[in-house]
């Protein structure tokens, strides 16, 4: 087969279907998509070097707008790396809460997630079944944590509020709810005919593709690879965990594993409400000097967060490796390739849930 | 497909979407009081401690003010990102936003602050400067050399001998005053914070 | 005559506002907040406002993010694609003042105001959807009221 290139169509940076600005230049021949590019660095902020020579109480709230749909794990990731530096433990109970808010957020980013690829695919009716339940769940972190999004919730030695008895009431009946409401979506999802033409079998990426591409997160569980920080993680362990793993590889694969993981996050939540003690939510203890390199599970895949700090606990060096710049990479390069029509572009990238806020910071 | 449509046909007929699709309300536009808005004043004298200013992670929210014989502190919203430290951080329990206090009072946590001062001393240049401009230094040695040079052992730093001693670092409201006069910005404030809970009846 | 016409066009314009939003380096946080106003329980369009995110068909416009380099001349394409009347709002802290993203080394320029004019801010980091459409909804009815007579 002769390469030749018909047209080189630029989608974005700004698309109806993105909320965020990135570029992809699709070159085509007729309408199939031979290969692809993204352009990147329309929001690069320079954060990293923004946070040099801050204490921790500053450089929180700069991890947290690293991203700010999966803050939550940005803030857990750096308050733990500096935790793990200064040989800080906290109590069991804040342990506790910190899974519990991260589930939250984690649901959060996965519901936004599957309701932007269900827009994207023009199936509005689940989009919207999708955005209300987000708003559930987002009542929660509001009631736990007293902010919707970038709640701030997490400190060296502990997290900031104590649950409430009423509060821990209403989360159960929510997380009912959420069960119930979540079982029937993943069945819509699953049934639909006319989802499954535009999802089964567009935009594979293979094992060997995967492993290739280092992707990460669900878009690697997707493709059969069993990967996930949170089964290293000492609350996840006491709690036990199991990635969800499909081998498909496709769009529908990517999108079933993060309804799987939603019914998971009820189940870790479920767990870890049973399972916390009562007392304390901090610990104290002062931020010491050392280095670390520090993972965790973010929504979408592997967080890495590299961090130096001075004998008074000020950061003097950071570097943050996130999850969407391998997903992406893994999108443009295997999945996009071979997609028959300019239409299925935009769905196939969104169903790798790119996030451009983290991936440029 | 046949199968779907039935499967669609009792989504829609359910007894719940249809009371939801006809007696559909949307929620009125209210917060709620969990959330945690714009710190305001609960009517508490401010000591002009400045704690709040020290914590604050935003440059430019809070600034502390002389309103006739009083202090007040002022939110700047457009500058506020709401996190609430101000609050925790407060001794005096000025600020309120939201359930922060109430919560706090009933977990009994708080947040310390201690400052350190930290002296390069590949940079400093030993101008003194920052001995001069230090409003604590000030208070304590009015009689102050232009060049940073003080008879007085209550200062926080002084220049002894051709060299910057940080003398009483403990005395330090992390003002940063220095910090903004330092022609080498060898001087730096660490703002040391441990968030703290009392446990025991 | 002109004067029943104006007045029928102040109130058609006040029920039937397209909205497209512009993401200049934001973190996220504004924009999902924003989506969040699309959702069943908020529902904005029974306010008659539809957002599009297409600048040709749009009336407001809401910039979101602190501005980066990047962003400096597109933002200004983007606004003069929108046909007239047309107004910006800046939503969230970051158009305002640049947030916490506004320190010394940062490739940010805030605020919006430099680039495009805007006519109203909602503050907040972020703001609650709540904040954003009774910002929205007080805009409304004055915004385009009477916008011929204004530009004459």
């Amino acid at each position: 087969m002769k390469k030749t290139v018909d047209v080189s169509i630029p989608v974005g940076p700004v698309h109806p279907c993105w909320k965020e600005p990135v570029r992809i230049k699709c070159e085509t021949r007729g309408e199939h998509v031979i290969g692809t590019e993204v352009e990147m660095g329309y929001m690069k902020k320079g954060i990293e070097r923004i946070m040099r020579g801050r204490p921790w109480q500053e450089v929180m709230f700069l991890a947290e707008r690293v991203c700010g749909i999966c803050s939550v794990v940005h803030n857990m990731v750096f308050i733990e790396a500096m935790e793990s530096i200064s040989g800080i433990t906290p109590p069991p109970r804040a342990a506790y809460l910190r899974v519990v808010v991260n589930e939250l957020d984690r649901m959060a980013s996965h519901l936004l997630a599957n309701f932007s690829y269900c827009y994207t695919i023009e199936h509005e009716t689940l989009g919207m079944y999708l955005l209300n339940e987000r708003e559930h769940v987002l009542d929660m972190l509001e009631r736990i944590t007293g902010n919707r999004v970038n709640t701030a919730y997490m400190i060296p030695g502990g997290v900031r509020y104590d649950l409430r008895p009423v509060d821990e009431k209403v989360l159960r009946e929510t997380l009912d709810l959420l069960d119930e409401n979540i079982a029937r979506y993943t069945k819509m999802f699953e049934t639909g005919p006319m989802i499954a033409l535009r999802s089964k079998g567009v935009g594979i990426l293979t094992k060997e593709q995967a492993l290739e591409a280092h992707a990460v997160g669900p878009t690697a569980r997707a493709s059969g690879i069993a990967v996930d920080q949170r089964t290293r993680h000492p609350t996840y362990k006491e709690i036990g965990f199991e990635p969800v793993v499909r081998t498909e590889g496709d769009n529908y694969a990517r999108i079933m594993v993060r309804f799987e993981e939603l019914k998971q996050s009820i189940n870790l939540i479920r767990r870890a409400l049973a399972m916390m003690p009562d007392g304390p939510i901090r610990g104290g203890g002062i931020c010491k000097g050392g280095e670390v390199r520090y993972s965790g599970e973010a929504p979408r895949g592997e967080l890495t967060y590299f961090v130096k700090a001075d004998r008074y606990g000020r950061v003097e060096d950071i570097a943050i490796q996130t999850p969407s710049i391998m997903n992406i990479d893994a999108c443009s390069h295997y999945m996009l390739k071979g997609v028959s029509s300019i239409a299925d572009v935009t769905s196939t990238f969104i169903s790798s849930d790119p996030c451009i806020a983290c991936n440029e910071r | 497909m046949g199968f779907s449509i039935i499967w669609y046909l009792r989504e829609f007929l359910r007894a719940e979407w249809l009371r939801n699709f006809f007696f559909a309300k949307t929620a009125p536009l209210v917060d709620p009081p969990y959330f945690r808005g714009y710190p305001a004043l609960t009517g508490k004298e401010c000591t002009h401690c400045l704690s709040c200013m020290m914590i604050c992670p935003t440059p430019g929210a809070i600034e502390v003010l002389r309103d006739g014989e009083t202090w007040t502190p002022h939110i700047y919203p457009g500058h506020c990102i709401r996190c609430g430290l101000c609050v925790e951080a407060c001794p005096e329990d000025v600020l309120d936003a939201g359930r922060v206090l109430e919560t706090q009072k009933r977990d009994r946590t708080d947040i310390s602050v201690r400052y350190q001062v930290t002296v390069n001393p590949d940079t400093c240049v030993r101008c003194g400067n920052c001995v001069v401009a230090c409003p604590v230094n000030k208070e304590a040695d009015p009689q102050l050399g232009a060049g940073g040079t003080s008879a007085n052992d209550e200062v926080i730093m002084k220049i002894h001998r051709g060299n910057l001693w940080v003398v009483h670092d403990e005395k330090c409201t992390g003002c940063k005053t220095c910090e903004s006069v330092c022609p080498t910005t060898a001087i730096r404030i660490a703002r040391v914070a441990e968030g703290r809970q009392e446990v025991g009846k | 005559m002109t004067d029943m016409l104006q007045k029928l066009k102040n109130a058609v314009r006040s029920r039937s506002i397209h909205v497209a939003y512009v993401d200049t380096g934001s973190c996220n946080g504004c924009d999902i907040e924003v989506l969040a106003c699309l959702s069943p329980r908020y529902d904005l369009e029974q306010y008659g406002i539809y957002v599009h995110n297409n600048p040709r068909e749009a009336d407001i416009l809401l910039v979101i993010g602190c501005c980066t380099p990047q962003w400096e001349d597109k933002l200004k394409g983007i606004w003069e694609k929108i046909p007239e009347p047309k107004a910006a709002i800046a939503i969230g802290n970051c158009p305002v003042s640049g947030c916490v993203f506004n320190r010394e080394g940062s490739y940010v320029n805030p605020p919006a105001s430099k680039h495009i004019p805007i006519a109203a801010s909602v503050p907040g980091c972020p703001p609650r959807p709540t904040e954003i459409i009774r910002a929205v909804l007080s805009l409304a009815p004055t915004i385009f009221a009477d916008y011929e007579e204004k530009r004459q």
